[in-house]
């Protein structure tokens, strides 16, 4: 068999103040999985200072790691500056398949890549496979989720963004080997755009949260609200509230779920104390898991959830929040 | 509540549909009604949650037998205190009643339990691809069985009319427990005294409707939706009494103050689309062909300018359209806060301007802010009361007296859409003669000897 | 200012209809209409327009009757619509389609900002953007939630990438892509609409843009990504468990939940 022009299989490690984005241990943990049946190397890039802890991308799997580094290009996201530092890389070592984290920022610098390289790209995979010619099958959903495209690339590099949390992180071998390869780049200044600050946002934007724990009149005081708050922030969810609860002050507007409030449609939606009135179930029944508990066994709420718990959250919420905290859990 | 009978609802309905908790029996004996006009809720209670007939049918057999107070209670979204507990009782909620039994495509219509909630329709009929029911009076929450039993009516009333043009047929539980069926699914029907059409609207002083057949509509292929905004209100209302006049029918015409518009928008984080002048009138026009609508638009648009209008929108996506719609919903909860009464008297078109007029003038008299929202495309207007924090200014019954007398000056009803319920019962006596009021007062002796359903509402 | 608005027909998602069976998307009930977030593209191009007397062009790709989106853009303020049509564009992917628009673009004439919705509700790719900046040449911000402040030479926007939210300012020419976050869509006015109804729409086929396009860059065969096959997911059933004086189960199995849509994580 003659040998391949395009070979191996390049993960982009995406990295801010040098800590290293946990999608890039998952796209070495799928890359793995793939580069095993492929029987092709896996590797990795990754942009910044000197000090970014790069081994790290070896003990999860990568063989080689090539470090384009530089002491300030990298540490503000210039999508200009990245691509055409990681297009010239590609050039040079032609990788077969090349997998970005679905991240805002991997969705920006992605499609410049491919656009420069004119080669396809498949965005936000939510699982990926071979074909039998050892092609790479991208999976992804499409019309608002309510489909999944299979999908084929015919020109090389076949490339995909791959949604985060999708895939198990690869494991971490501490023992591990690799070569680590440190490139100059070739470019690290942009004049057309100036990155001028970085904003903080911390308002609470509870309509595109992932998760949110959400109470009822059951709450009496702010105190009562603190260990909903607490279960949300281990979650990494925001807190909803019932129109009544609401209306008693305890908690403001921007908190209320409803017909009258936000709609919202987290992947995980708890209901604590929430008997679930036509108006609020209107703004949350399209959540992915519904979890209600309440001490009315026949609560509306529980005709539409998926664990329907009846008893007293008093009791219950701080069970679970010390459950998360003795299996030690993480978002 | 009493223990016997407790027990005796546990007996027939399981006890985790009997609640008894203080705190969720709250919930159950109060509706959306304004907080000044109120009646004393009593929540000693009991709620029950059947998911049958039968079980209306034994509970009501025990009620009548022991002469309990029972309250058949939908969504809670009256606004006339109809679904208010004023004395100890049992309270069935139709919540778990919420099957949707079947579209019947070819007679176009949907037979539902009770307890299902517009929202549930609504939605159902969203993904359906040519019929849809076209009744909509704002909250999402009404159950079917409250929507007939208070008449409801809402925004698309001009070329539908209200929920007694839709029911067809309904099943009914009698306060002595024996179940009926009213009316039949047919267009021409014309045996007997019309019974099914004395329990629309009776406010569930007659029995407990438990089933109820609708008719559905076919939907237009294209529906727009257009906001025309004046400078003052005269002009507005000149302009729709000027539509009428061309013969023309829109599904809807609203009639809404600006700023109570905005406000409402504001509310649920939405953009109104017109922030230009005092008042806008909102149009849903649907027609079977894009050249009709569009003709339409013309002659609508056409009138108001001739009328001074400033500006006027188009919203032609279901989204957009939605947008519109969810706005003008929340109206009245926007500014609930602030309502001391909302009266929602019907008032026939060519009084009107008169109306609207005098409406101005009593506002000024007393120094008071009348905010004037509503289904201006059939005579039904929601003069609404606001004093802040919705406290009854001192002045309120002479207000109250002088635009119900307006009402009647102009030919009109004391209650377009909201019912009597517990809160214009004693207004009843100026829209009906003695003669009238006994007869609704001999029929509830017949339906109801012992007085056990809903007492103190609708006479 | 130039301002060129990308604009996508969709259907109305509400009205598509999956077929599990057959694996397809059934659209025929469904109404078109414009892609929301490229409403939001349009607005935002319409504000700065008004502003510093510039010009709107609205550019789509599309079968004939994707004329109707443009028309409702010019309806809602845009000056001019072009739509870019022909059976050798068919079966374009992102590559194409982002070969085709930029060469549109070229042709259209000198422009300082380009703008486009986030993404589209149909295909959800979200890389149109971006890859349209990269054929261009020009640099492109994504993600824009505001629009600070503008001149005649460039833009300042918040930009939220990279798990913050920065403030960029980028010379024209530039891309930017935006969310529902940037603005409130504006409604037609009905003297507008009746404007669009009857004004020219722009047509061009691949014969006009054949100086600056490659016909093998174009269409199927243009294509480096193809669809194999649809999946139509079963809309999965809520699990309905009730745990009653069983906390512990309902704790544990609730955890379990949290791992298996991928909340919770062992450390």
């Amino acid at each position: 068999m003659t040998e391949k022009i395009y070979n191996g299989i390049l993960i982009f490690a995406e990295q801010k103040n040098n800590a290293i984005h946990r999608v890039s241990y998952e796209l070495l943990g799928k890359g793995k999985e793939l580069s095993d049946k492929i029987d092709c190397s896996l590797n990795a890039v990754i942009l910044g200072p000197e000090e970014i802890n790069v081994q790290e991308l070896i003990c999860r799997g990568a063989d080689k790691v090539y470090h384009i580094a530089d002491s300030t290009a990298f540490n503000k996201p210039d999508e200009l500056i990245y691509a055409e530092n990681i297009v010239s890389l590609i050039k040079s070592i032609k990788p077969e398949i090349c997998l970005f984290g679905a991240t805002t920022f991997g969705r920006s610098l992605a499609p410049r890549v491919a656009a420069s390289l004119e080669t396809g790209l498949t965005a936000d995979c939510t699982d990926l496979k071979t074909d039998s010619d050892m092609k790479l099958i991208q999976i992804r959903p499409a019309f608002s989720e309510n489909i999944l495209a299979h999908i084929k690339s015919d020109i090389y590099p076949q490339m995909a963004t791959v949604r985060y949390k999708e895939f198990e992180e690869a494991k971490r071998d501490a023992d591990r080997t690799g070569e680590l390869i440190k490139i100059e780049p070739v470019k690290t200044n942009n004049d057309l755009i100036e990155i001028l600050e970085e904003i903080s946002n911390d308002g609470i934007n509870i309509q595109d949260a992932k998760v949110v724990v959400a109470a009822g009149v059951s709450v009496k005081s702010a105190e009562d609200l603190s260990m909903i708050n607490e279960l949300a922030y281990l979650l990494g969810g925001e807190v909803g509230a019932s129109r009544a609860l609401v209306e008693t002050g305890i908690i403001s507007k921007d908190h209320q779920v409803g017909y009258s409030g936000n709609r919202v449609k987290p992947a995980v939606y708890i209901a604590c104390g929430i008997s679930g009135a036509p108006q609020h179930l209107a703004g949350m029944k399209e959540a992915g898991v519904i979890i209600a508990i309440n001490n009315d066994p026949s609560a509306p709420i529980f005709d539409i959830a998926d664990y329907s718990i009846v008893g007293d959250m008093y009791k219950i919420i701080p069970e679970i929040i010390s459950a998360i905290r003795n299996n030690e859990l993480t978002i | 509540m009493n223990e016997t009978v407790i027990k005796k609802m546990q007996e027939i309905l399981g006890e985790a549909w009997v609640v008894t908790d203080l705190e969720k029996v709250k919930s159950y004996c109060d509706d959306q009604t304004e907080k000044a006009m109120k009646p004393e809720i009593c929540t000693d209670c009991v709620v029950v949650k059947p998911s049958k007939t039968e079980e209306i049918s034994k509970i009501m057999k025990y009620a009548n037998e022991n002469k309990l107070t029972v309250i058949a209670r939908g969504g809670g979204t009256s606004l006339s205190g109809a679904a208010i507990a004023i004395m100890p009782g049992i309270i069935i909620s139709m919540e778990r009643m919420n099957n949707i039994i079947e579209v019947d495509e070819t007679s176009m219509t949907v037979e539902c339990e009770a307890g299902v909630t517009l929202l549930q329709l609504v939605e159902l009929f969203n993904k359906h691809d040519t019929l849809y029911f076209p009744i909509h009076p704002g909250d999402e929450g009404a159950q079917v069985g409250g929507l007939v039993v208070m008449n409801a009516g809402g925004v698309r009333a001009v070329r539908y009319g209200v929920m007694r043009d839709q029911i067809k047929e309904m099943e009914m539980v009698l306060a002595s427990g024996e179940v009926v069926r009213l009316g039949k699914n047919l267009i021409k029907n014309n045996a007997g005294l019309d019974l099914k059409n004395l329990i629309v609207g009776s406010e569930g002083i007659l029995g407990i409707v438990t089933k109820a057949t609708l008719s559905i509509k076919p939907k237009d292929k294209h529906i727009g939706s257009l906001i025309v905004s004046f400078e003052n209100e005269s002009d507005a209302v000149k302009a729709v009494t000027e539509i009428f006049k061309t013969g023309i029918k829109p599904m809807a015409i609203e009639y809404m103050e600006k700023k109570a518009i905005l406000k409402a928008a504001k509310d649920i984080g939405m953009t109104w689309p017109s922030s230009e002048g005092a008042v806008d009138l909102y149009f849903i026009v649907s027609e079977r062909k894009e050249d009709d609508l569009y003709e339409m638009y013309e002659i609508i648009v056409g009138i108001c300018e001739e009328n001074n209008a400033l500006n006027s929108f188009v919203a032609e996506s279901s989204k957009d359209q939605r947008t519109l719609l969810d706005i003008r919903s929340h109206v009245y909860p926007s500014m609930h806060d602030e309502v001391v009464d909302a009266i929602d008297a019907a008032i026939p078109m060519k009084n009107l301007s008169k109306y609207m007029d005098s409406i101005t003038k009593i506002s000024e008299k007393y120094n008071v802010h009348i905010s004037t929202i509503g289904h201006i495309g059939d005579g039904n207007l929601h003069n609404s009361i606001l004093t802040e924090g919705a406290v009854k200014p001192d002045n309120y019954d002479e207000i109250a007296d002088e635009i119900f007398a307006l009402v009647m000056e102009c030919g009109g009803s004391i209650t377009g859409e909201h019912g009597i319920g517990k809160i214009r019962n004693k207004k009843m006596n100026l829209q009906f003669s003695e003669t009238e009021l006994r007869l609704m007062k001999e029929i509830k002796k017949i339906f109801d000897p012992n007085n056990i359903l809903n007492p103190g509402t609708a006479l | 200012m130039n301002i060129v608005v990308l604009v996508k027909q969709v259907p109305d998602m509400e009205k598509v209809k999956f077929d599990r069976e057959a694996g397809r998307i059934d659209r025929s009930s469904a109404g078109t209409e414009i892609n929301p977030f490229d409403l939001n593209a349009l607005e935002a191009a319409l504000q700065i327009s008004e502003n510093t007397n510039g010009k709107v062009t609205v550019l789509t790709m599309g079968p004939a009757q994707a004329e109707e989106a443009l028309r409702e853009a010019i309806a809602r303020g845009a000056d001019e619509g072009i739509l870019l049509t022909d059976v050798k564009f068919g079966g374009s992917d992102v590559k194409a389609t982002s070969t085709i628009l930029s060469s549109a673009i070229k042709k259209a004439g000198q422009f300082d900002l380009v703008i486009a919705g986030i993404q589209s509700v149909d295909g959800d790719t979200g890389q149109v953007g971006a890859e349209v900046a990269g054929y261009l040449g020009i640099p492109h911000i994504s993600n824009v939630e505001a629009i600070k402040n503008y001149t005649e030479e460039y833009i300042e926007v918040v930009s939220s990438v990279w798990e913050s939210q920065y403030l960029k300012r980028g010379k024209y020419p530039l891309l930017i892509t935006v969310t529902k976050d940037v603005n409130v869509p504006r409604l037609p006015s009905f003297k507008n609409k009746m404007k669009a109804r009857k004004v020219e729409i722009t047509k061009w086929s691949y014969e006009d843009l054949k100086e600056v396009l490659d016909p093998s860059k174009i269409g199927i065969k243009g294509s480096p990504t193809k669809v194999k096959k649809i999946e139509v997911p079963q809309q999965s059933m809520r699990e309905g468990k009730l745990y009653k004086e069983n906390d512990e189960k309902a704790v544990e199995d609730i955890l379990n939940a949290l791992k298996s849509c991928k909340v919770l994580k062992e450390a």
